[in-house]
């Protein structure tokens, strides 16, 4: 994989700056990094439908690694890409437990997003209607639009790449997700307020 | 018409900062995850020893008719196999000036003389020696969280010990 880089001040870009800045010696960017990029890769490995402990150690986990390998990571400015790859695979390895019946590096696709009966329940009239229309979208839309509505503009192609997506499904254009979702909110009287 | 081939506009972000908020606000981020990422990574390059918090007691001297309420002072001590770790915190030292509740006075005890021990807060971490007896004063932290970092300058076998983060 060949990480796309992301054009300026994207989440993807400050990302790579506190990263490259850890590496050349100012060790306390990487709590910048942690605090930047935290709620991306949360939405990542919750897009996979893993338990809440089993993201935050797959989290956890793709952070030490990024320590260990810190020197041998080829691009730095692509190393929100780089843990959102390690963070879905971490989320399926874990998820699979001891079962070893696909490799290491076959990660399956996500499956539809859900949202337990008690978070709906605090959902607001408006939310209830998005989520109604997210829902009708494939789960491989409803992954890449879940995970990049948590980063900048700059890097939906980035962290399209990254989940796994075909190259051109989305940005600079809107893909074919985006559109799903604009034509189908539009269609909703409910919605159009 | 729209199409899937054309740039994306002020709407398509719109849309998306609903979908944000939707998942935002029925699966948010466990508020606590960056800070325990954090402390898992200085754990992990520090290659430390993790002390245990042994106890945590609201010490106060309030008797039971007491009229003013007296400073509450979180005692706490923490153990690890090499060294044994006990803070307590109040009020920063009065210097005449009015904002002197914003700070944090550290008073601490370790159970290696001439041992550096650095406090890890918001605003970055202090460092000081222990004395003879062990003792050692930080004042002016902030409040808000912090944890304490012990190494042993006169004694390069000995792990670093870094304990969990407490209030002050």
């Amino acid at each position: 994989m060949t990480p796309t880089p992301t054009a300026p001040d994207g989440l993807g870009t400050l990302a790579g700056k506190a990263f490259a800045a850890y590496r050349a010696g100012e060790r306390e960017r990487l709590s910048e990094l942690v605090d930047l990029v935290t709620p991306v890769l949360w939405n990542a490995a919750r897009s996979q439908g893993g338990a809440p402990a089993t993201c935050e150690d797959a989290i956890q986990t793709a952070f030490l690694q990024l320590v260990d390998r810190a020197d041998s990571i080829n691009e730095p400015a692509a190393v929100l890409g780089w843990l959102v790859v390690v963070v879905k695979r971490e989320v399926w390895r874990l998820a699979r437990g001891a079962r070893r019946e696909f490799g290491v590096e076959e990660v399956p696709e996500a499956p539809a997003q859900q949202l337990d009966p008690e978070a709906q329940s605090i959902l607001s009239e408006r939310q209830r209607v998005l989520w109604k229309h997210v829902s009708t979208l494939s789960p491989r839309c409803q992954e890449l639009l879940r995970v990049i509505a948590f980063a900048d503009r700059p890097d939906y192609a980035a962290i399209a790449e990254s989940l796994g997506m075909p190259v051109g499904s989305i940005g600079p254009t809107r893909g074919r997700c985006l559109q799903k979702l604009r034509t189908t909110l539009g269609t909703d009287p409910g919605w159009a307020v | 018409m729209t199409s899937h081939t054309d740039a994306i506009d002020a709407r398509d972000i719109a849309n998306l900062h609903h979908v944000r908020d939707l998942f935002g606000h029925a699966d948010p981020v466990p508020s606590d995850l960056a800070e325990r990422i954090k402390f898992a990574i200085t754990v992990h390059a520090l290659h430390a020893e993790v002390a245990e918090l042994m106890d945590s007691a609201l010490l106060t001297t309030r008797g039971a008719d007491a009229k003013v309420e007296p400073t509450p002072t979180d005692s706490v001590t923490f153990t690890a196999a090499s060294v044994s770790l006990m803070v307590s915190s109040g009020p920063a030292d009065s210097d005449g000036t009015d904002d002197d509740d914003d700070r944090v006075r550290v008073d601490g005890w370790v159970t290696t003389p001439g041992a550096q021990i650095e406090a890890v807060t918001t605003e970055g971490s202090s460092m000081v020696i222990s004395d003879a007896n062990g003792r050692f004063v930080l004042d002016d932290l902030p409040h808000g969280p912090v944890h304490f970092v012990v190494t042993d300058p006169g004694n390069e076998d000995m792990r670093p010990v870094i304990t969990p983060t407490i209030q002050i």
